[in-house]
């Protein structure tokens, strides 16, 4: 058996399959190693860039494999070109909030190393939930990435806000985690496998099997902070440092409904679909209503997210019971590239905006940001058009393919109330605008320092630009799709 | 050459973006070139285009990106072109904007550069709008093009822009949305998002379908015209966006809803137009009265005009739901008459108020003593709003009113008393602002309209006296296409017909 494995995994087929967590995973060792090794030290950055790299070059060579692997280790573990384009997404999410990290810590020993070890850990966990075909390859993969994220979110150890918010999201977080222990033991139960395709053949009436399902989907409605499970998202993307919160929202909501939309939803009973669609639309209602009502940026942008999540399960109540027939993981993945430049720019910008010792970035110190500094102010007010799915930005196609999903499901009255719903969220998005432009500064009220370091700065712009790319010239994304 | 037309006045954004912003003279002087150059690129094309050709000329065709339908994989394409119902209003914008530019002199003295570059967008999108003949890159430009203008009111605008533009935005983004899935639904089922080949597979679709999406596409129209129940955002939009704002707004936004409703409307689905062509009728009638009446109760010379966009654009619909020959002409020629003459009021609204700083009619009172030359404007450009024959309002009131009332006699005479209405209140207002003894003595002081001023009014009032005396020549232009568009209506009507006395049979498709 041993020795059956290890042959197994020398094979060229597998190493191709995992290369991409391998490379990460080692990335991390040697990492740890210079750490330790003072002379090494100055290497951190670097081995921690290579780690990145490599991983990304795996992927890449995985999208462009002749002969994709597909199931490997006994049919654990899958990955093909949809793989390697969420692997790449999650890659892309990590770099962003590394490179934003820079300079962000302020204490006095803020633990930078620790701090980006953890950080990249992360990916590795995000791509075997990805690449999960069973449901204990998935809760390792889901355990990978919520370990080192309820360390991270607490990383500002001398901030009351930020120990609140990993405690917060560990607390909640591990009840989660339960619950989709107790879901995969069910189904184990009802099923007598734990692989998916074994699932799909299971008696969709019996009691256990759809208990399971539920649980484990509440799990991971409660990860991507879906109604009811979203009361704790808006405390901890507050508290938690900036870039960590930019991660949340874009690598951990690509993470779960990657494989959502790829592995989950095929499973689950068509029956399920208007309680998905009333809970997505529910999502969007009171992500929307949240975010209209608040001043401080990482709040709104906290329900912003929530209702970005409602927008994503209405692609899951559109593919449930069905293979992907509609395209559902292409919207997917469209939706969430875009939304990943577009929240981690905002995001971005703001952890620079905080750097000059704001500790909570409101709306008024905003005010007139376009008079002092006009590219951020810029910038922000591309985010917030792409997060409002005004065209010629990535997030306008991203609404497009999902509301396309849901035409092509025959699910138009849905479509329209969750077009009419995305109004709402003009509102706020227009707010920042608003006071970016429109609004002069208020005396008394601090307008906030930028620390714009050459790498965040260059980061910001990519972001813009390829939000804009993916919005203009959309050719080129999809070209890679196939 | 389309190209070119829809994109000069982008890169003249980009080369004022990069201009220095402290010599104010020199942006202005590029966003002028630039415009006029526009203009002639668009009068170029105006001069070239064929009238007698009722389809799609100037075509110019690039592929974009793929999506899916359920005919398999869908091109969209990179796809402008011209026809009858486009022409003129693509002439419009060309000729509004150079105008617009220079009337922003006198009153935009506060970040210059921005508005200019925004002003420029705005004429892309515009004009993308207009010459889109793909549904995706038609959305595109509807959805991008209120960026600018919001940018425009929101900064420079009156005391509650704020509030005014983000009503227009919400308003108009839920309309656009509820298209939005329309557009989506309309794409998977047909496999097509070409509009010239839309025109025949839209036919194909079953009588429910075409009846839902032209709904949703209507109710974005409706809401941008913007008819009845929907018109409450423009009055504030227009109170509070600055002059050049208001001309824009008035002049050309206004008329992508109706040109919406024609072409997307009407000549798509000419069997579910016709069928809520009496919502429509009434709406139109009933808008016409209702604004009349608003802008009669209104004392805001601003607010007044705005009204009275809501009443002239219920004479468009009007024309244009009546589904007839002449009501089909007037209800384009209409739209342009409405750009000119609605255009030129704000105008003129904007130059006295830039010398008196109020809007209110009671502030006002006398000014024809103290201001003559203002006064011959403003008397002019009334008549020509109110329908004095020989300008260009008749014509297209006429039209339409001769069109409706083969359709409709009752919402025909309805619209005649808007006429009446439209007479009284513009001319009550006239009145008011201009005749009488003057009543506040600081008025007294105040100075005639300059030569900028009357030079950039005189080539709008030029058309306006062209299109009253000759309106042939421009009807020509678009009178094919219209008689295209009027055909396609009878032919589904003939379906419809035919269709009634056995409705167990199967639809033929």
């Amino acid at each position: 058996m041993n020795a059956n494995l290890f042959a197994e995994l020398s094979s060229p087929a597998v190493l191709t399959a995992l290369m991409p967590m391998l490379a990460l995973g080692v990335g991390v060792l040697l990492f740890l190693v210079c750490e330790v090794v003072a002379v090494l030290r100055p290497l951190r950055s670097g081995v921690l860039l290579l780690a990145l790299g490599a991983s990304a070059v795996a992927e890449i060579a995985l999208l462009r494999a002749e002969r994709v692997p597909s199931l490997v280790l006994d049919g654990t573990f899958l990955a093909d070109r949809g793989t390697a384009l969420w692997g790449l997404v999650f890659l892309a999410a990590v770099a962003l909030a590394w490179v934003y990290s820079r300079g962000y810590y302020r204490e006095n020993r803020p633990f930078l190393a620790e701090h980006d070890a953890l950080l990249l850990t992360t990916p590795v966990g995000m791509m075997m939930m990805v690449g999960a075909n069973e449901l204990v390859t998935f809760f390792i993969g889901l355990e990978l990435l919520s370990l080192p994220l309820y360390a991270l979110c607490a990383f500002r150890r001398m901030r009351a806000e930020s120990v609140e918010a990993g405690l917060k999201y560990f607390l909640l977080g591990s009840f989660s985690s339960a619950l989709f222990v107790f879901g995969a033991a069910l189904l184990y139960m009802a099923a007598g496998a734990t692989d998916f395709a074994a699932l799909a053949e299971a008696d969709r009436s019996s009691p256990l099997v759809l208990a399971g399902l539920a649980l484990v989907c509440a799990s991971l409605l409660f990860k991507v902070a879906v109604f009811p499970f979203q009361q704790w998202a808006p405390d901890v993307y507050e508290g938690s440092p900036t870039p960590i919160t930019g991660l949340m929202a874009t690598g951990t909501k690509a993470a779960a409904f990657g494989f959502l939309v790829v592995q989950l939803t095929p499973i689950l009973p068509s029956s399920g679909r208007p309680l998905v669609a009333a809970l997505a639309l529910a999502t969007m209602l009171l992500g929307n209503l949240g975010a209209l009502a608040q001043r401080n940026m990482k709040r709104m942008l906290a329900y912003s997210s929530v209702a970005h999540a409602g927008t994503l399960l209405l692609l899951v109540a559109a593919g449930m019971g069905s293979l992907d027939e509609h395209g559902a993981q292409l919207a997917a993945l469209y939706y969430l590239v875009g939304y990943l430049f577009t929240a981690s720019g905002a995001f971005g910008l703001l952890a620079l905006l905080e750097a000059g010792g704001t500790r909570f970035l409101e709306l008024d110190n905003l005010r007139g940001l376009a008079r002092s500094r006009p590219l951020v102010a810029a910038l922000l007010a591309l985010f917030m058009l792409s997060l409002g799915g005004i065209p010629a930005t990535a997030g306008f196609l991203g609404k497009w393919f999902v509301f396309s999903v849901l035409v092509e499901a025959d699910l138009i009255g849905v479509a329209v109330v969750g077009a009419l719903l995305s109004t709402v969220a003009l509102g706020y998005y227009l707010r920042v605008i608003v006071v970016l432009y429109m609004q002069e500064p208020l005396p008394g009220v601090p307008a906030p320092v930028l620390d714009a370091r050459p790498g965040a700065s260059a980061a910001s712009l990519l972001c813009a630009a390829l939000v804009l790319i993916l919005g203009l010239a959309p050719a080129l994304f999809l070209g890679l799709l196939g | 050459m389309l190209v070119l037309l829809t994109f000069l006045p982008l890169l003249g954004a980009v080369l004022i973006g990069l201009l220095p912003s402290k010599s104010e003279s020199l942006l202005r002087l590029t966003a002028l070139g630039v415009t006029l150059a526009t203009a002639a690129v668009g009068l170029t094309v105006y001069a070239r285009f064929d009238g007698a050709n009722p389809g799609f000329q100037q075509e110019f065709l690039r592929p974009w990106f793929e999506l899916a339908s359920s005919a398999g994989p869908l091109q969209v394409r990179f796809h402008l072109g011209l026809d009858g119902v486009s022409i003129l209003l693509v002439a419009l914008t060309v000729v509004l904007m150079p105008l617009v530019v220079l009337s922003s002199y006198g009153h935009v003295h506060m970040r210059v550069k921005e508005f200019l570059v925004w002003l420029l967008v705005m004429e892309t999108g515009m004009l993308g709008v207009f010459l889109s003949l793909d549904l995706v890159l038609f959305y595109f430009f509807w959805e991008v093009s209120l960026v600018p203008l919001y940018f425009l009111v929101g900064i420079w605008g009156g005391e509650r822009r704020l509030y005014a533009t983000l009503k227009f935005f919400l308003y108009t983004v839920a309309g656009s949305l509820v298209m939005l899935i329309g557009v989506i639904a309309l794409l998977w089922k047909t496999g097509s998002a070409n509009v010239p080949e839309l025109l025949t597979k839209a036919l194909l679709l079953t009588p429910a379908e075409q009846s839902w999406i032209f709904a949703a596409f209507a109710l974005a129209f409706a809401i941008k015209v913007p008819l009845l129940p929907f018109h409450t955002w423009l009055a504030d939009a227009h109170t509070e966006a600055p002059t050049s704002g208001s001309v824009l707004l008035a002049g050309v936004l206004l008329k992508m809803g109706t040109y919406g409703l024609l072409r997307f409307g009407i000549q798509l689905f000419p069997a579910a137009a016709s069928e809520a062509a009496p919502l429509f009728l009434a709406l139109g009638a009933i808008g016409i009265v209702y604004g009349a009446l608003l802008a009669w109760a209104q004392t805001d010379l601003k607010r007044l005009i705005a009204c009275s966009s809501v009443s002239h654009l219920g004479f468009v619909v009007l024309g244009m739901f009546a589904l007839t020959g002449p009501g089909l002409r007037g209800a384009v020629l209409q739209m342009i008459n409405h750009g000119l003459s609605t255009g030129l009021l704000f105008l003129l609204v904007g130059m006295v108020y830039e010398r008196t700083h109020t809007r209110d009619l009671a502030r006002y009172g006398g000014l024809a003593s103290v201001m003559p030359v203002f006064a011959l404007f403003l008397v002019f450009t009334v008549l020509s709003s109110v329908g004095l024959p020989g300008l260009n309002g008749f014509v297209g009131e006429y039209l339409i009113l001769a069109g409706t009332f083969q359709a409709s006699p009752f919402w025909a005479v309805v619209g005649v008393s808007g006429v009446v209405f439209g007479a009284i209140y513009l001319l009550m207002a006239t009145r008011r602002v201009l005749f009488g003894a003057v009543t506040h003595e600081e008025n007294r002081a105040l100075s005639d309209l300059n030569l900028r001023e009357v030079g950039l009014m005189l080539p709008l009032c030029v058309l306006v006296v062209w299109f009253g005396v000759q309106p042939a020549p421009f009807l020509a232009k678009c009178a094919p296409t219209l008689d295209g568009i009027l055909e396609r209506v009878e032919n589904a009507r003939a379906e419809a017909r035919l269709a009634l006395p056995s409705p167990s049979e199967a639809p033929v498709r």
